[in-house]
């Protein structure tokens, strides 16, 4: 398995050093290879991910659905970093996680990619200014002003800056994550269930928000969820079903995605 | 009430520190009493070798009780009565006892005996065994103990100088004695009967007649017997009483020991109470939620404060354990402290009684659950439901009944402590001791409420130096104030302690100098080398020599002693009137009372005599163990602080009613013109044979003063360093909760790009905090109190107030730095955590 591992790191080592032809016109924020998650120990290992072959493209909205169970989340946090492949390999940009240490892997997680959980977002001793600006701070970087007033603005979040997470309603919280997400510039954000616990009216706000991000700055999201109308918002979904890549959808609509969803058992 | 209890039991791991916490606290305690006991054992074991074989002993009667820290002085029993006891039917065998001071000196010159223990020169008895060699024989010969020669090198046939304190001589070596248990002697030299009596001045005298019984009558008995025969000022008691009296006096000098340490103790459990406390506060807090299951569940609250308590119980009975254990280590430790100290303490191997068990457990028990008892209350007056939707642990105390609390307290505690310091009235301690645990309620109280700003300014250099990971830690520490503050506080109390001990250490050095500066006119002081024993002083040889030492313009010299007035053993200082006031400048009117002085009278301090309502003129009852009752006139009183007891005679007097013939101290002043240099060397010159004696200069009587109090201040300090140790443990242990409670934070930081390095630094940054708030509340806490002891101690001649700045700056430092070690484990752990579990904990 590990020559396998490490075979597939070098050709796509070599594959972006040669500038090999993609076959993307733009090329994967991110990407999957044959990624393959156990679980357990070999008699009752449960394979979360089966082998997922996916690129996200960049500048690109994407959501991942299925059913509980269906490995979409496994495969978020694999992307992040925070958990690592059996075999198989992930990369962001031109980054291989697997080849990446503890300390690496930890600056890679602050410099270029952005989070959104679906709940515990946010410090609780912090304000909301100084929660967006964290991952910065961690950095002992400044945040650019500009940009930072740009993004609070398009948050709408400029008269709660100095509230603590304890007097921001829910969707008021979200938000605050979104911006964190958004104020470094990420290469990628990677969303969990973002709108899990909102109503829908906060979720819609965020949702738009996010949608906004894209079109407006180009940022590429990858979200996790099972809510076709939270997955309608992106510009392609990914279903995931049993630790496999079963299907994909552009331009979705919330109808479309629901039947989909409905074919999956989901 | 299992079911329960099984909750408590699953955070095993997070209640160890407040076990450590307790262990540490009861080890003192149990250090304690092992160590007393065995001291104990052992004073009764060497005591038990001291009667010999004799089962009776005749004495002259003491006139009037001992201090409590020595036997009573007896007159001499004449040389005559021996015969005549040995004539007394049932007496096998009387013989001869005599004791007194003889120094071994080696072939450098230097005393053989260490640590300033006496030196006793015997006759020889019946009791008498030798390892080698004879019973000395003629005026020419000794016998020394076995472990003497075997640490001066000496063989048989040697000649070895022995110092008297009327002369000097050379002996040959002809036996070595066994080495007893002896705890009062460090060398021991015996010559026959005659040579004894006439080289320690005793002619015609003995200390005391040891008689031997026939067989088949009973020790009692035949002491019923002698004293049916026996003139009225002697007295006949068993061996076994003489040594039972032996061993309780040297117990007794040591009385005060367990006091002291228990004192030390009790701090050590209040600043483990502290830790208890904000634990279970904290354990209870995070388990609001199961506990309010469990109330909605149908447990009553006394059922739930129950589980809470049996919890404590368990904690405080494993850590006493472990504590109880940990005291035979303790009682070493502390033997090698009080060595340090300057006492040197018997040891055989450590007595462990089951009472030193009991004692321990039932105290660290004890204080456990009395600390867990205001959070088992709180956890159960949350309400339910309230609970389960997540709200914290129970309402806490509000602001306001806070502030109202603790300026009540501090008030109250200000103003007792100020009455103390200022009234100046005859128990000044009691009211500042009282006044300061008043102003340490209020602040224990009204800390949470400064807690939060007073982290964010300890707090500002860490952040400007280390960014972002100690702004997180400041925040974490601003949080929770009442968390921030009583881990604290518990801090607070063992760096209080140690700077207000620095301060009075300072302040008493500083005092003493003083002293000397303004008073010693004098310009050498000789005392007896080392601590001085029972019988070492400076013997009345070397005062003869200093008068004829060329230079030497002025020798004069005191004496002390003990006496009665009402049965009460009183202490008394001689001097020569002529001279004195020349070495030792006091007020006018002191001095002028000891020029008037002559041998029929007595000095006493001005308030003794007021206690006593005696007027100049009126007659003192003065009992002397010599020479009985003897009416002194009261020719003046005296005030100054200088002199170190309440009375004070003429050397005529002393000599007339002491057999004692040691100076405490004698000073000399050089004749005009004579260089300070030049004349130690002559004096050295001089006193060539006598090493015993140390000769100091006014630099040397201050840096002897000084060595002084720093021999009590190293082990107080030491002592005081567990409860400082036991709040730092606090403060790791407060961390691992706080870091068990906010896992899901330290996820999110990772997640977010959080390297380990700075979670780690994040979490030492907190614990810096905390030490550095519990140091900066304990300096300035000593600053006060210091004041406030310095104050009230003036009339026991505290009359400078120093702040050792540096030292308490460096306390202060070294308590921030340990609040940094305190961090690291609990930073460790926190690193340690799976980004990916963390974030997704329940916590």
């Amino acid at each position: 398995m590990a020559m396998l591992l490490s075979a597939n790191a070098t050709q796509t080592d070599t594959q972006t050093q040669t500038g090999f032809p993609r076959l993307v016109s733009t090329a994967p924020a991110a990407r999957a290879i044959n990624a393959v998650k156990l679980y357990g120990t070999a008699e009752t290992s449960v394979r979360a991910l089966d082998g997922v072959d996916v690129d996200f493209a960049s500048g690109c909205f994407t959501a991942i659905m299925g059913p509980s169970g269906s490995g979409k989340s496994t495969l978020l946090h694999c992307l992040a970093g925070l958990d690592t492949l059996s075999s198989g390999a992930i990369s962001i940009g031109d980054t291989i996680l697997g080849t990446l240490r503890e300390r690496q892997l930890t600056r890679l997680r602050r410099d270029r990619i952005g989070f959104i959980f679906q709940a515990f977002n946010l410090l609780p001793t912090l304000t909301a200014a100084e929660n967006i600006t964290l991952p910065l701070a961690l950095a002992g970087r400044k945040p650019d002003q500009a940009w930072f007033d740009t993004v609070v603005e398009v948050v709408g979040l400029r008269d709660r800056l100095n509230h603590r997470p304890a007097e921001l309603s829910g969707g008021q919280q979200q938000r605050v994550a979104a911006a964190r997400a958004l104020v470094c510039r990420p290469e990628i954000i990677l969303a969990d269930e973002p709108t899990g616990n909102l109503d829908s009216k906060a979720g819609g706000e965020l949702l738009a928000f996010m949608r906004r991000a894209v079109d407006g700055f180009g940022q590429t999201i990858v979200m996790v969820t099972h809510d076709p109308v939270a997955a309608s918002y992106a510009d392609r979904i990914v279903f995931l079903a049993d630790g496999k890549v079963v299907d994909e959808m552009f331009e979705p609509t919330v109808e479309r995605a629901i039947d989909h969803m409905k074919q999956l058992g989901g | 009430m299992r079911r329960l209890l099984r909750g408590a039991l699953s955070q095993g791991v997070r209640l160890f520190g407040t076990a450590l916490a307790v262990a540490l606290a009861v080890t003192l305690v149990s250090g304690t009493f092992i160590l007393t006991d065995t001291i104990d054992a052992a004073f009764h074991q060497a005591s038990a070798d001291t009667g010999g074989s004799s089962d009776v002993v005749i004495r002259s009667t003491a006139l009037f009780a001992a201090q409590a820290n020595s036997l009573p002085e007896r007159e001499p029993v004449p040389q005559s009565l021996v015969e005549k006891i040995a004539a007394i039917p049932g007496v096998k065998e009387a013989w001869a006892a005599i004791q007194g001071y003889a120094e071994l000196v080696d072939k450098q010159g230097q005393a053989i005996a260490a640590k300033g223990l006496p030196t006793v020169g015997s006759g020889t008895t019946p009791d008498v065994t030798l390892t080698a060699g004879r019973a000395p024989t003629g005026p020419d010969e000794v016998a020394i103990d076995i472990e003497t020669a075997r640490r001066a090198g000496l063989v048989l046939g040697d000649k070895i100088k022995v110092l008297f304190s009327g002369s000097t001589q050379e002996f040959t070596i002809g036996g070595f004695l066994q080495a007893a248990g002896d705890v009062v002697a460090s060398t021991k030299a015996v010559f026959d009967s005659v040579t004894a009596q006439r080289m320690l001045g005793v002619e015609g005298q003995v200390d005391a007649i040891p008689v031997r019984a026939e067989s088949g009558i009973s020790p009692n008995e035949l002491r019923t017997r002698i004293n049916a025969v026996l003139p009225d000022q002697y007295e006949a008691v068993t061996t076994a009483q003489v040594e039972r009296e032996s061993a309780e006096s040297w117990t007794k000098a040591v009385a005060f020991l367990p006091t002291a340490l228990l004192l030390f103790a009790a701090v050590a459990l209040l600043v483990g109470a502290f830790i208890i406390c904000n634990t279970f506060s904290i354990l209870v807090a995070q388990r609001a939620r199961e506990l309010a299951l469990l109330r909605s569940l149908g447990a009553s609250r006394a059922q739930l404060t129950a589980s809470v308590l049996c919890e404590a119980v368990a904690v405080g009975f494993v850590g006493s354990l472990v504590g109880v254990v940990a005291g035979f280590g303790a009682a070493r430790g502390l033997l090698a402290l009080f060595d340090r100290m300057g006492f040197e303490l018997p040891s055989t191997s450590a007595v462990f009684l089951p009472r030193t068990a009991a004692i321990g457990v039932l105290a660290g028990v004890a204080v456990t659950v009395v600390a867990a008892l205001a959070p088992a209350r709180r956890c159960t007056r949350v309400a339910p439901v309230g609970a389960l939707r997540g709200a914290d642990g129970g309402r806490t105390t509000s602001t306001q009944g806070r502030l109202v609390l603790g300026a009540v307290a501090g008030v109250a505690g200000l103003a007792t402590l100020l009455t103390g310091v200022l009234s100046g009235g005859n128990r000044p301690l009691v009211a500042v001791g009282l006044g300061a645990v008043g102003i340490l309620v209020s602040i224990a109280v009204l800390t949470p409420l400064a807690a939060t700003p007073a982290s964010r300014v300890l707090g500002a250099p860490l952040v400007r130096v280390f960014g972002e990971s100690a702004f997180l830690g400041r925040e974490n520490a601003m949080r929770s104030p009442r968390r921030t503050a009583s881990t604290a506080a518990a801090l607070m109390i063992g760096i209080g302690l140690v700077g207000v001990v620095a301060i009075l250490a300072a302040s008493v050095k500083a005092s003493a100098g003083r002293t000397v500066d303004e008073s010693l006119r004098a310009d050498f002081v000789l005392t007896p080398a080392g601590l001085g024993g029972a019988v070492s002083g400076v013997p009345p040889v070397v005062v003869d020599r200093l008068r004829e030492t060329p230079g030497v313009a002025t020798v004069s010299e005191i004496r002390g002693g003990q006496w009665g007035l009402d049965g009460r053993t009183q202490t008394l200082l001689a001097v020569d009137p002529t001279t004195v006031t020349a070495m030792h400048a006091v007020d006018a009117d002191s001095a002028a009372a000891v020029r008037r002085l002559d041998d029929k009278g007595v000095l006493v301090r001005d308030t003794v005599a007021e206690r006593y309502g005696w007027r100049i003129g009126d007659s003192v009852p003065m009992t002397f163990a010599r020479t009985g009752t003897k009416k002194m006139v009261l020719q003046g009183t005296f005030s100054t602080t200088a002199v170190r007891t309440d009375f004070v005679i003429t050397l005529g007097a002393h000599k007339a009613n002491y057999a004692q013939i040691f100076a405490l101290e004698v000073d000399v002043a050089l004749a005009a013109g004579v260089r300070l240099a030049d004349g130690r060397v002559a004096i050295e010159q001089a006193l060539a044979d006598y090493p015993v004696v140390k000769i100091m200069d006014h630099g040397e009587v201050l840096a002897a003063q000084d060595e002084q109090v720093d021999r009590l201040l190293v082990p107080v300090t030491a002592l005081l360093a567990l409860s400082v140790i036991i709040a730092l443990l606090g403060i790791a242990n407060t961390l691992a909760l706080s870091i068990h409670e906010r896992t899901r934070e330290v996820g999110l930081l990772r997640a977010l790009g959080m390297a380990r390095r700075q979670l780690r630094s994040m979490i030492r940054s907190e614990a810096v905090i905390i030490a550095a708030l519990g140091a900066a509340m304990g300096i300035a806490v000593a600053l006060f109190f210091g004041w406030a002891l310095v104050a009230s101690m003036r009339h026991l001649g505290v009359t400078e107030l120093v702040f050792p700045i540096a030292q308490l700056g460096g306390l202060a430092v070294l308590a921030a730095g340990a609040g940094m070690v305190a961090g690291i484990l609990p930073a460790r752990k926190a690193a340690s955590l799976e980004v990916l579990k963390a974030i997704s904990s329940d916590r």
